[in-house]
């Protein structure tokens, strides 16, 4: 029960998140709403996935890979490219909490005194597994959301 | 993005179709000219290299040519346009703007309106010029409002309390507000992103240091959310998947300068507040 909660308000909030967002990128007055939807689909995922003990990798390349779909849908019906509609919906799951974390843990090693090398290797280590964590989580982002193209439209290049 | 399977995408040419008219040399340069146009105007507002090189692409053929060569780089979008024995190439230089979605969807619906018959070279022309200077459909009041609620959003995703939430949306909103009027006076694109985040943070650490709010932390974070160059990053990721190598390195590169911006000024300002984060 409290665990839903818990999903409930997360969701909510990356729904206001990717509404915001997608506001800062200019989307279209009517698009708006259902770029909100989609950052709440694509949280609704990932959460479900990482409460039921899913690396979180993982999870964000299904929250993705689901906002990937959602967007292509979109793009039929509305006659919009895809990107409208995913860009601003993938946004909350932008990692920037492990960003973060890893700046100020370089920022940390930098201020370590040389006469801990035991504190210095464990800081650097944390700050190197961010990095490694952020990178991944944008690479997931990325592939999720071009899933749709690399799984299904493998025929008729244009160019 | 995923370009080729945009719903507009036309049907393709049954082998035995009649084959186009070759343009002259006049007609050609129009082409060129308007292709180019829309081309560098998808780069300015964050679409991905794939999807530049397809609308270009399919405009050009829809305005008589048979084949369209484009280059797509960083800071320059070449077109080679080709009908019959004749060809023309141009180059642009494409300056950097910001993300403006609405752009970008308007320069899509004009192609496809060509791509459709519904609008020949000379109607192109005159509609283009409008996209450019259609001032942001958002006012000011909420344009500034907007991003500040969603870092403050993001504050409660990341773990903050109410009283984090307030302080992460005041200082998003002020950083906004900063963000504009720089950019307005058109310093270095990295200058302003230090100088927001600074500010942003100025209040997040200065709230912190003054004890409001048990997750502090929360807000230093959230506050400079709405500088993450989250788009470029996406974008490069993408183009490296479609093979854009140029353009992705190109731009995953000024997505870390960006977020390299970002710690500075985050950095300065914990400096100057002397906040130290545990």
């Amino acid at each position: 029960m409290d665990l839903w909660l818990l999903v409930l308000r997360e969701v909510f909030w990356a729904a206001v998140a990717a509404g915001g967002f997608a506001f800062l990128f200019n989307v279209p007055r009517r698009a708006l709403l259902v770029c909100a939807l989609g950052g709440a689909l694509g949280s609704l995922v990932r959460t479900l996935l990482v409460g039921s003990g899913t690396n979180i990798v993982v999870a964000t390349l299904a929250g993705s890979a689901a906002i990937g779909f959602y967007g292509q849908f979109l793009a039929r019906r509305w006659r919009m490219p895809a990107a409208v509609f995913t860009i601003s919906s993938a946004i909350p799951l932008v990692p920037g909490i492990f960003a973060f974390q890893a700046m100020i843990g370089f920022l940390q090693v930098t201020t370590t005194a040389p006469t801990s090398p035991l504190l210095l290797q464990a800081r650097l280590v944390e700050a190197g597994v961010n990095v490694l964590t952020t990178s991944l989580l944008l690479g997931a982002i990325a592939t999720g959301i071009a899933a749709p193209a690399l799984l299904f439209r493998r025929d008729r290049p244009v160019v | 993005m995923q370009p080729n399977h945009m719903p507009d995408a036309p049907a393709p040419v049954p082998a035995d179709a009649p084959p186009k008219q070759p343009l002259d040399r006049e007609a050609l340069r129009d082409v060129i000219d308007l292709s180019l146009w829309v081309g560098q105007m998808l780069i300015q507002h964050g679409a991905d290299a794939q999807r530049v090189e397809e609308t270009v692409h399919r405009l050009g053929t829809a305005l008589g040519c048979d084949w369209m060569d484009i280059l797509v780089s960083p800071n320059v979008i070449a077109v080679t346009a080709s009908s019959g024995e004749e060809f023309r190439s141009k180059i642009r230089r494409v300056v950097r703007a910001g993300v403006n979605v609405a752009h970008g969807v308007r320069a899509n619906g004009l192609s496809r309106s060509v791509a459709q018959g519904e609008m020949d070279r000379h109607q192109l022309r005159t509609y283009l010029p409008q996209i450019g200077h259609t001032a942001r459909a958002h006012n000011r009041r909420l344009w500034v409002a907007t991003p500040a609620v969603a870092c403050a959003a993001f504050s409660r995703i990341s773990g903050g309390d109410w009283v984090t939430f307030v302080v992460t949306l005041v200082a998003a909103g002020i950083a906004m507000v900063v963000r504009q009027e720089l950019d307005k006076r058109r310093f270095n694109a990295l200058l302003v992103i230090t100088a927001t985040a600074f500010v942003a943070t100025v209040f997040s650490a200065g709230a912190m240091r003054l004890g409001w709010g048990s997750t502090p932390e929360a807000a230093l974070l959230s506050s400079v959310l709405l500088l993450v160059p989250g788009v470029q990053l996406i974008n490069a990721a993408q183009d490296v998947l479609n093979g854009h190598l140029l353009m992705g390195v190109a731009r995953g590169f000024s997505g870390v300068l960006m977020s390299l911006a970002i710690a500075l000024g985050i950095l300065l300002a914990l400096w100057l507040l002397a906040v130290r984060i545990p």
